[in-house]
């Protein structure tokens, strides 16, 4: 609860700190929020004792998991501002206003994590969601960034009208809004009603919006392309780290029980094979780095719903590791896309890198390793831990999945080719920013030494 | 002490971006020397009574052990790593990739891998290993390799990674009935039939695509041929045999009950692909297919031969495993002089070096004598114990298996008469450097003094080859 107030006091000071239209003040004061907050969730987690004893709401528990999980988001954020910030000083009249939105929808996801009834579970959404919406249009002489807003403003209204749909229904059947008192009434139940089965499927389906898997993933490569590559970054990892946790505990704590499970299971195990396939033979033809970076969170999407279907205890921690894993690899690679800027982003601008950077090229394919889930790097143990533990229940899911991996490293093996390959014309190099350089040995410590660094705690 | 082993090349690997490069060359040779010290130490240690040595032990995370150690198997792997190294980098002295920085991080990281696959003693930690070496050895070809190269390299890192991966799959359907990834607890596990058949498929995928066996070679020829000679070098002398000890190690111990199942297809595809490359070979232009297809030919001997499950026949393969990485990286040796001197490796154009380059005809000939197998050499034992292990298995395989020592003859003779004999055909050829006689004088001098007294191979390693074949004879490995 503290670190939440300390995230936002962070985002209201950058705000107000944007008036002296100096970049490193705003960014430092929210660099310097999020650093508080990570710090008192670390204690929190060692003590089991907040700061603040006082501070409670019961729409809000931040357990453990939560804290865990509220810890990931903060780090990914600050690591996203940390490398947006070249961008960010560019343009000093505006970085007061994109922070406090980034930061406010920190917040945002951070309610999400932590919350304990159906009411702040919305509040949280749509704090975490409204200034994405602005944030992706923030590129304003650029038609496909407004293009990106607004279409991510359009579906995402429609999948949050979906939600609240969906949650009357359930409201309807257990008339409670707390997620406890709805585990209760539906264990209490006899038989399944059908307004609560269609209540969760409705609920499902803006879940899988959010989180961007097929069928309701047509949006995401559009925006994930036209939205500034800090967005881009911001909505590839913290933003699907909180939906993805939304979602796995309301549907493990409300309706993860008996008939109601294999119901929806059984639809999810669907949409699942739907995202890999889509996902992957999509990426393979794209020749824009975003899109092609769209397509390959939708697969990750796809292998990290296997956590729902493995229904085994470690869920949330399995999700937990695999998710913070490859935020680092987005900030990995979306550092390397912010870096070379190319104005159409072309994938076949990062060739020649290695000669330009080569401390950038390093980590570019250390990032693209990652996301292939090849070993050493974290993603490769985020990828094991996800199917070992869901072999059990669907072996051949898992095998499914392990097919579209072998069809993914088609077009990573491409995209880190280019890297490697020398440049036909003379390239200026790329100078980073010290503070950019600092977060890319983090991400590059995340990816190839978190296995490391979890087994030690 | 042991942990050296993982130190040291990682030290090497980021150390030698650092250093001015005049020095690469040397800094190179002495990291893989160094190597080398630490594995013999190893072997001194090692009291040769077919036990595991674990020098590391202790749990990580999610069911995954932190388990490395060795027996006379994984040492002699060691040594064939240790000893290749540092050839292949003295044989590339002459050549400007030795002062690359990035070819010898390479190199060094390539090492790392190899190490670690022959001393990981828990399944992930094979598997990571295994995966990690698959990265620098792309590298190198990719950067340093012919110029059409890309595809071939794609294809092979595409091939290689589905084979891994339905590895990944078996390791995680043996990890579900298992406490951890510890290779004894991985043993304790029985299956059914045909479970156990499934998953030793998994295994068996991602070796016999490495290796390569029969219908899973198709990657071979032209990764070999696109590669610079170094990278092939790495990939023949070495890496195939990472998925032969993957055979002999962590295949045959952990499924005991799907060997039934799979001995007989193994054994008939392995030798199908020996006498299939071999004439294939005979047909060949260029003279780096030759040695390419030759190495798949006599690869999958040895795969046929460990499938046996034959005390004489593995203990042969050993034999045959270190002499045929040594002898490989002198093959390929030898085509990179003539490539690099008369610009082509077309046997058309090439002809009458042996009067110009006594001394590389003298040590090309002793290469290719030992390449097939005649007395003297550890071929000849290695073959002959694997050959007498498949007949004693099944009469007509052996039979047909043999033949690979003809057919290796003729195109081993063939190569070696098309570019040494015949008309003069360049007004210069330079006779070998210094550099190059050390190589192929070191890889001649090895192989006759094992082929002389091969006891120093078998003492060591057979004790535990004795060691795997008791948990295959128990039933259910229990």
């Amino acid at each position: 609860m503290d670190a939440l107030l300390i995230v936002f006091a962070g985002g209201l000071i950058s705000l107000f700190a944007a008036f002296a239209k100096k970049p490193f003040l705003v960014v430092g004061s929210a660099m310097a929020g999020l650093l508080g907050g990570i710090i008192v969730m670390i204690n929190q987690l060692q003590t089991g004792k907040a700061f603040f004893d006082f501070l409670k709401y019961e729409g809000l528990l931040f357990d453990e998991l939560a804290l865990i999980y509220s810890l990931a988001i903060c780090v990914l954020a600050l690591l996203i501002i940390g490398i947006g910030y070249e961008r960010f000083k560019e343009n000093p009249v505006h970085t007061g206003e994109y922070i406090g939105l980034l930061m406010f929808s920190t917040v945002g996801a951070m309610i999400m994590t932590a919350y304990t009834d159906m009411f702040m579970f919305f509040l949280g959404l749509e704090i975490l969601s409204i200034p994405i919406y602005v944030m992706a249009g923030s590129n304003k002489s650029d038609a496909r960034s407004s293009e990106a807003s607004l279409k991510y403003f359009l579906t995402g209204s429609f999948a949050s009208g979906i939600f609240l749909f969906g949650l009357a229904w359930v409201y309807g059947a257990t008339g409670t809004f707390k997620l406890l008192e709805i585990q209760a009434k539906i264990q209490e139940m006899e038989s399944l009603s059908p307004i609560l089965m269609i209540g969760v499927l409705l609920i499902m389906a803006s879940f899988i919006f959010k989180i961007g898997a097929a069928p309701f993933h047509f949006w995401s490569p559009d925006v994930y392309d036209g939205a500034p590559h800090a967005v881009t970054g911001f909505m590839a990892s913290v933003v699907k780290i909180s939906a993805f946790y939304a979602f796995l505990k309301m549907f493990a704590i409300c309706f993860g029980m008996g008939e109601l499970y294999t119901f929806w299971k059984d639809a999810l195990v669907v949409m699942i094979i739907i995202t890999l396939f889509v996902g992957n033979l999509s990426a393979l033809r794209q020749v824009k780095f975003k899109r092609l970076l769209a397509y390959s969170s939708i697969t990750h999407v796809g292998y990290t719903l296997l956590v729902f279907v493995s229904g085994s205890m470690n869920a949330f921690t399995d999700l937990w590791f695999y998710m913070f894993a490859y935020g680092f690899s987005i900030v990995g690679i979306i550092a390397v896309g912010l870096a070379v800027n190319d104005q159409e982003d072309r994938i076949e601008a990062l060739r020649g890198l290695g000669k330009r950077n080569p401390f950038l090229a390093i980590v570019g394919i250390v990032s693209l390793l990652s996301l292939a889930g090849i070993p050493p790097t974290s993603g490769f143990f985020g990828k094991y831990i996800v199917f070992s533990n869901a072999w059990a229940s669907a072996s051949w899911l898992v095998i499914i999945a392990l097919i579209n991996s072998a069809i993914s490293i088609y077009y990573y093996l491409k995209v880190i080719g280019t890297i490697v390959s020398p440049a036909e014309h003379e390239q200026e190099k790329i100078k980073l920013s010290p503070l950019t350089v600092i977060v890319l040995i983090i991400a590059l410590v995340g990816m190839l030494g978190f296995s490391f660094v979890i087994s030690w705690l | 002490m042991e942990v050296l082993l993982f130190i040291l090349p990682v030290f090497f690997a980021l150390s030698v971006l650092i250093i001015p490069k005049q020095g690469v060359r040397a800094y190179g040779i002495i990291g893989s020397l160094a190597v080398l010290v630490v594995v013999i130490a190893c072997m001194m240690q090692y009291n040769n009574d077919g036990t595991m040595h674990l020098f590391m032990q202790k749990p990580w995370f999610y069911g995954i052990t932190l388990s490395f150690g060795y027996d006379g198997i994984s040492l002699l792997m060691l040594l064939l790593t240790a000893v290749l190294v540092p050839l292949i980098l003295v044989s590339n002295f002459k050549n400007e990739l030795a002062e690359n920085r990035l070819f010898t991080s390479m190199v060094f990281f390539m090492q790392l891998g190899l190490i670690g696959v022959f001393i990981s003693m828990d399944g992930l930690w094979f598997y990571v290993f295994w995966e990690i070496t698959l990265i620098p050895i792309f590298l190198i070809s990719w950067w340093f390799g012919a110029p059409e190269r890309k595809a071939a390299l794609t294809k092979f890192f595409i091939y290689t990674f589905v084979g891994s991966l339905a590895m990944l799959a078996a390791l995680i359907g043996i990890k579900v009935n298992a406490p951890t990834f510890f290779i004894e607890d991985l043993k304790a596990v029985v299956f059914t039939g045909k479970t156990a058949c499934w998953l030793a498929l998994g295994f068996f995928l991602a070796f016999a695509i490495k290796i390569p066996v029969f219908p899973f070679h198709t990657w071979q020829p032209d990764t070999y041929t696109k590669s610079p000679m170094a990278g092939t070098m790495l990939l023949s002398g070495i890496m195939l045999k990472m998925a032969l000890y993957g055979m002999i190690r962590w295949m045959l111990p952990l499924f005991p009950e799907a060997i039934h199942c799979l001995q007989y297809p193994v054994i008939i595809l392995a030798t199908i692909g020996v006498v299939y490359a071999a004439i294939i070979a005979v047909k060949q232009k260029d003279i780096k297919r030759v040695f390419a297809f030759a190495s798949m030919s006599h690869v999958g001997l040895i795969a046929a031969a460990i499938m046996t499950c034959n005390f004489d026949a593995l203990s042969g393969s050993m034999v045959q495993i270190l002499n045929h990485g040594l002898v490989a990286v002198g093959l390929f040796l030898a085509v990179e002089i003539i490539e690099r001197r008369t610009g082509t490796r077309n046997l058309d154009e090439l002809g009458g070096f042996a009067k110009q380059a006594p001394k590389f005809a003298f040590w090309f000939a002793a290469l290719a004598f030992a390449s097939v197998s005649v007395p003297l050499t550890s071929g000849f034992i290695g073959e002959f114990l694997m050959l007498k292990g498949l007949v004693g298995f099944d009469m007509v395989v052996g039979i047909v298996a043999g033949t690979t020592l003809i057919l290796g003859a003729v195109y081993t003779f063939r190569a070696y008469q098309l570019s040494m004999y015949g008309p003069v055909t360049r007004d210069h050829f330079a006779d070998l450097h210094w550099s190059e006689l050390i190589v192929l004088a070191l890889i001649i001098i090895a192989v006759v003094i094992f082929g002389v007294y091969p006891a120093a191979i078998t003492d060591f390693v057979n004790p535990s080859i004795k060691v795997v074949l008791e948990t295959l004879s128990t039933p259910s490995g229990l």
